[in-house]
């Protein structure tokens, strides 16, 4: 009896088993291939792409395209901005969501509760894409690139993930540092920082990410085109190919090897493929990520 | 709330005394505080009560001469014609998101759980996850490409299969369901790899006793996986109800064109276009304040019938 249920089973097993593998090959297949589309259309002769088939292998393979955006110097000027942008973001945006969550974290602190709830309102309710604006005008930070990075500094659900984290170091690895008179401030700094490595680095990920592909700010506050971030770079060449493509020094007319689908493509993968680099040895920590903060703060 | 309770019942001045004590002694946690108050208060707080220029006529050139005007500008939203097709596109778009985008991740993790292969099941998670991380302007970018109306790929592979040439980024027949699908591959890795991780705590005593007592694996599936992770799953459906008026800002400002504005345009690019575009700051922030009102109590409703229900809540 138990051996004929073992067979049964196993049989029934075997055929969802290998659904089962099918269906997730096909997945990442489909996961994948936008990617590899735009890339091989990057690569491919303009007559390929205007008659279209370029599917798994470029076309005519040349580097035409590339040669003509590199020249554009908005390019660069945007990769340099949102270098620096996301660099400084993530360092100050991390380094401040720790100092906010640690005094959260200690439940005899007065009003630490209040304050908690005060940065808990703010996931719940805001002020908006306006009053935000407006704000920012009034601090005469419009066509800064300090308006780039202070908007999106600490989020309360951040401080929530980190204020548990601390909350389960145990307090006794503080309290010999309180014997020897240490304060708070260098127990944080040299007792509980060094401990919550893995979630300073998750967190500083994934503000990162979040400053890497901002364009919105750019195009809120931005004005001059030298200090625009590379996503808003890009925004502007995918929706105004034309101005993008005369900039690049081609001109609309001239036969060259280069119209607004290799443009576009070109531009596409110049900025995805810094993340796509980055991407497989700092996935552990995006997963990581979805797991402290996922199920509850 | 430094008070401890067991004392007796202190005077308020004692009181204040104690708690101000402890102030003195935590001086330093307070220290360690000051950027982030100084952060929520300025960049948070701050456009909070520039929310009262929805209640005004605000005068951008000179805002001190800014008229109250009570609730004008919302009787104003409502009563334009073009802000209740917006309010039903925002609904329609997101519900549509929700019901058709939400099951899936849970199937996929269900489905994952059953892989042997840990490798392979690393390897699809990894692929999952990766548009998550990719900007809505990149994946425009790509959607762009492969939607061309004369050399996309997915217009050629359309046109050979139908021998029509369907323009879906300027369709107002397919712009919707192109938003959706988009969506969920936008979306599905991280709602995946989230229930995966509520599985993968699953005690697996749970699984032996199952199957000491018969139970099939679609049997343990459905009896022991599903209940275990429901608590998850209450918890995203409580944020995706809060967001409901969200329908995608980036993904729709990205996409969108004037041919699509009828079924497409949001409550966002409605503030976007109004505010900054037209600089009718005290309309607009109207419009965007009544979003996050709604989706304010939208949230605090949900969660408290999560809990109702017997569900852990949000908060």
């Amino acid at each position: 009896m138990q051996k004929h249920m073992a067979i049964k089973r196993s049989r029934g097993e075997v055929a969802f088993s290998v659904f089962n593998y099918i269906f997730f090959i096909l997945l990442c297949i489909i996961m994948v291939y936008p990617f590899w589309h735009v890339i091989m259309m990057s690569l491919s002769s303009v007559e390929a792409t205007a008659k279209g088939g370029v599917f798994l292998w470029p076309k005519g393979f040349n580097l035409d395209t590339y040669a003509k955006v590199f020249k554009d110097p908005s390019i660069w000027n945007g990769y340099l901005t949102t270098i620096v942008v996301t660099i400084s973001g993530a360092f100050f945006g991390t380094l401040f969501t720790a100092t906010t969550a640690y005094p959260l974290s200690k439940k005899d602190l007065p009003f630490s509760k209040t304050m908690l709830l005060l940065v808990l309102f703010t996931m719940l309710f805001s002020g908006g894409m306006i009053p935000g604006y407006l704000l920012m005008k009034n601090l005469g930070l419009i066509d800064n690139r300090l308006s780039l990075v202070l908007p999106g500094l600490v989020s309360a659900y951040n401080v929530i993930i980190m204020k548990s984290f601390f909350q389960s170091i145990p307090e006794s690895l503080e309290e010999s540092a309180k014997i020897d008179g240490a304060t708070e401030v260098t127990i944080f700094w040299k007792i509980i920082l060094p401990l919550s490595k893995a979630t300073i680095a998750t967190i500083a990920l994934f503000t990162a990410v979040g400053y890497w592909n901002d364009y919105f700010s750019t195009v809120l506050y931005i004005n001059t085109k030298e200090k625009w971030a590379l996503q808003a770079v890009l925004r502007y060449m995918l929706t105004n190919t034309n101005q993008a493509m005369q900039s690049a020094g081609v001109t609309v007319a001239a036969a060259t090897n280069v119209t607004a689908a290799t443009i576009k493509s070109a531009s596409v993968v110049i900025a995805t493929v810094p993340i796509l680099c980055v991407y497989p040895f700092v996935q552990k920590y995006f997963v990581k990520g979805v797991m402290i903060g996922g199920v509850k703060g | 709330m430094a008070v401890s309770k067991k004392a007796a019942p202190e005077s308020f001045k004692t009181r204040c005394q104690r708690t101000w004590r402890e102030m003195v002694k935590y001086r330093w946690l307070y220290f360690l505080l000051i950027p982030g108050i100084l952060f929520f208060a300025i960049f948070k707080y701050v456009p909070m009560y520039g929310l009262k220029i929805a209640f005004m006529d605000y005068n951008q050139y000179d805002p001190s001469k800014s008229l109250w005007v009570g609730l004008d500008q919302f009787v104003k939203l409502f009563s334009k014609r073009s802000f209740i097709p917006v309010l039903r596109n925002t609904v329609v778009i997101s519900l549509l998101k929700l019901i058709i985008g939400f099951p899936i991740p849970v199937i996929l993790a269900l489905m994952m759980n059953e892989m042997r292969s840990l490798k392979f099941k690393k390897v699809s998670q990894t692929l999952l996850y990766l548009p998550h991380f990719i900007s809505w302007v990149i994946l425009a970018g790509i959607i762009m490409t492969l939607l061309d109306p004369d050399n996309g790929l997915i217009t050629q592979v359309i046109a050979r299969l139908t021998g029509e040439r369907v323009m879906v980024l300027t369709s107002p027949k397919w712009f919707v369901p192109m938003l959706i699908v988009t969506d969920i591959y936008k979306g599905m890795g991280w709602g995946t790899i989230l229930y995966f991780a509520a599985i993968s705590g699953i005690d697996p005593q749970l699984y032996e006793a199952a199957s000491i007592d018969g139970a099939g694996k679609w049997k343990q599936a459905l009896n022991i996986t599903l209940p275990s992770i429901i608590p998850t799953i209450v918890v995203c459906f409580i944020l995706n109800c809060g967001n409901i008026l969200n329908a995608g800002f980036d993904q729709i400002f990205m996409l969108y064109s004037t041919h699509v504005y009828d079924v497409a345009d949001i409550i966002d690019t409605y503030v976007y276009r109004m505010g900054i575009e037209n600089a009718d700051y005290s309309f607009s922030t109207a419009a965007g304040m009544f979003k996050s009102v709604v989706a304010f109590i939208l949230i605090v409703v949900v969660n408290n019938i999560a809990k109702k229900t017997g569900n852990e809540g949000l908060y």
